[in-house]
């Protein structure tokens, strides 16, 4: 069943999140190099490795990808048109929650880092925003590709959604939670988070 | 303007399908790109339908929409670049805020579930499967098997796959990806010893063109349809179960002598690509707050994109 549709292509954008550092022209390569790097390194140091230190490696890894990625952004088109109908304290909320997620899928997914490789393939730049394709090649010649989407905020640029194989992470949450608020009120969208972070604790 | 002609043609239909009626609870007149917008209209008998608009990109170019409905016999499909009458929103450009302009290039709805109630019974099921009897199976084979022989057997099957994979090329007007699908079977077959190694890839670096019959539907411009989350087989769409039947007549494994064969041969397929593959379901339901929807989802994304290409 799982095997007519590549649920890892699902999965591996948090490969994705850790490998495929953005790359375009100018400065901001150095940066989002030098973040991966970061990343990468924190994984492999032989100091930060085992049980005992999950905790100090996932703060120091989720330092580096806050500066990487806008996860306002990415909440608030997840909420897409739910968003302008929350208070300004339920958005925070729900940016919270919704990183959270994120960050503790992902970095499950970091730690299962494996040697893959990484091969920029392209990428187009349009004013404030930016997409970015790259290659991910696994240890057993498996390729994903997968796309950036990142928008210049101020001297940065943050990414706001990853696609693999042509599956977008912002979208697939955005029908996932608007499926769920078509059928129940926002709070209730907010406990199933919270329970859900509850559970993988 | 493909996208805007549909949306003629669609709106039409509706207003026709709609002609007598009156609609009353008319949308109160906020649209916006950023929030969509959600009309309940209802008819003169009293039903009530939902018009709604889900904006492509919520705070993108202020002119992307798309729209979703559950007027019976409306598909919409498309996105509007601007307003044009026809009782369809005219959604407000945001002054000063630049274009998303990747946004177009990918027309974000998602696939009408009406079976919604009955693939969720399929889905538990194929959940209970999974880790009841799939799972430990393909544990337990994973244990035995070594990697090399279980690789040689995924590329067995992978090559017994090119009938299909080479006719669906050639359906699309895609013939240098059919030959080099011919190429490669040929490759695999000899060198590679009757499929179980994957020269073609490995020694040769060729890509192998993943085509099938639904996919090669949605290239003559059949839309996917509605969504079916068949027991056993998994995420499918009204489309792409065509696609699959239309397959089976090119797959080798059909022609066994006798039903139990079949069966076995697929089962054995099956077991050995999930030895991979274990984890990846687990992950999915990890990440998500509603699998079922994220799998849904992720088919659909999936599906189109695989027909772009």
């Amino acid at each position: 069943m799982v095997q007519c549709f590549p649920v890892r292509a699902v999965l591996s954008f948090f490969v994705g999140l850790l490998l495929a550092a953005p790359a375009w022209a100018g400065a901001p390569i150095e940066k989002i190099k030098s973040s991966t790097d970061k990343i990468l390194s924190i994984v492999s140091d032989p100091a930060m490795k085992g049980q005992a230190k999950s905790g100090e490696r996932r703060k120091l890894i989720r330092k580096v990808v806050d500066e990487r990625f806008d996860w306002e952004e990415m909440a608030r088109r997840s909420l897409a048109r739910h968003w302008a109908e929350r208070t300004d304290a339920e958005k925070k909320e729900f940016v919270t929650l919704f990183g959270n997620l994120l960050e503790r899928t992902y970095l499950d997914k970091v730690e299962g880092y494996a040697g893959e490789k990484v091969f920029y393939q392209g990428e187009s730049m349009d004013g404030e925003y930016a997409t970015v394709d790259v290659k991910i090649v696994t240890t057993r010649n498996v390729e994903m590709p997968v796309r950036y989407r990142l928008r210049s905020k101020g001297n940065e640029w943050l990414v706001y959604d990853i696609s693999i194989e042509g599956v977008s992470l912002v979208n697939n949450y955005r029908v996932q939670f608007s499926n769920i608020l078509a059928k129940s009120p926002y709070k209730d969208l907010v406990s199933k988070l919270k329970e859900k972070s509850a559970q993988e604790q | 303007m493909k996208g805007l002609s549909r949306i003629g043609i669609v709106a039409g239909v509706w207003l026709f399908l709609f002609c007598g009626s009156s609609f009353a609870g008319a949308p109160d007149g906020s649209v916006s790109p950023e929030e969509g917008f959600l009309w309940e209209l209802r008819n003169q008998e009293g039903e009530v339908y939902r018009l709604e608009g889900i904006p492509v990109q919520p705070d993108g170019p202020g002119h992307l929409l798309s729209f979703k409905t559950d007027i019976p016999g409306i598909i919409l499909d498309g996105t509007t670049g601007k307003q044009e009458g026809q009782g369809l929103p005219s959604p407000a450009a945001r002054p000063g805020e630049g274009r998303d302009p990747f946004q177009e290039e990918e027309v974000q709805e998602s696939i009408s579930d009406p079976l919604e109630p009955v693939n969720r019974v399929f889905f538990e099921f194929n959940d209970l499967f999974y880790f009841y009897l799939l799972k430990p199976v393909a544990q337990g084979y994973e244990a035995v098997v070594p990697e090399t022989a279980r690789l040689g057997v995924r590329n067995f099957f992978t090559n017994l796959g090119f009938p299909v994979r080479f006719v669906n090329c050639l359906l699309q007007g895609k013939f240098e990806s059919a030959s080099m699908e011919f190429a490669r079977f040929i490759l695999n077959s000899t060198v590679g010893l009757a499929g179980l190694i994957d020269v073609a890839s490995e020694g040769a670096q060729m890509k192998r063109y993943d085509e099938d019959f639904g996919q090669t539907l949605g290239s003559y411009g059949i839309g996917t349809g509605f969504y079916i989350h068949w027991p056993l087989l998994g995420p499918s769409s009204l489309r792409d179960t065509f696609g699959r039947a239309g397959d089976s007549f090119l797959t080798p494994a059909s022609y066994a002598s006798e039903t139990q064969y079949q069966l076995a041969v697929r089962s054995f397929d099956t077991v050995n690509e999930t030895s991979f593959r274990i984890g990846e379901y687990e992950d999915l339901k990890k990440a998500a707050i509603d699998p079922y929807v994220a799998l849904r989802d992720a088919y659909y994304q999936y599906r189109r994109s695989k027909i772009k290409e």
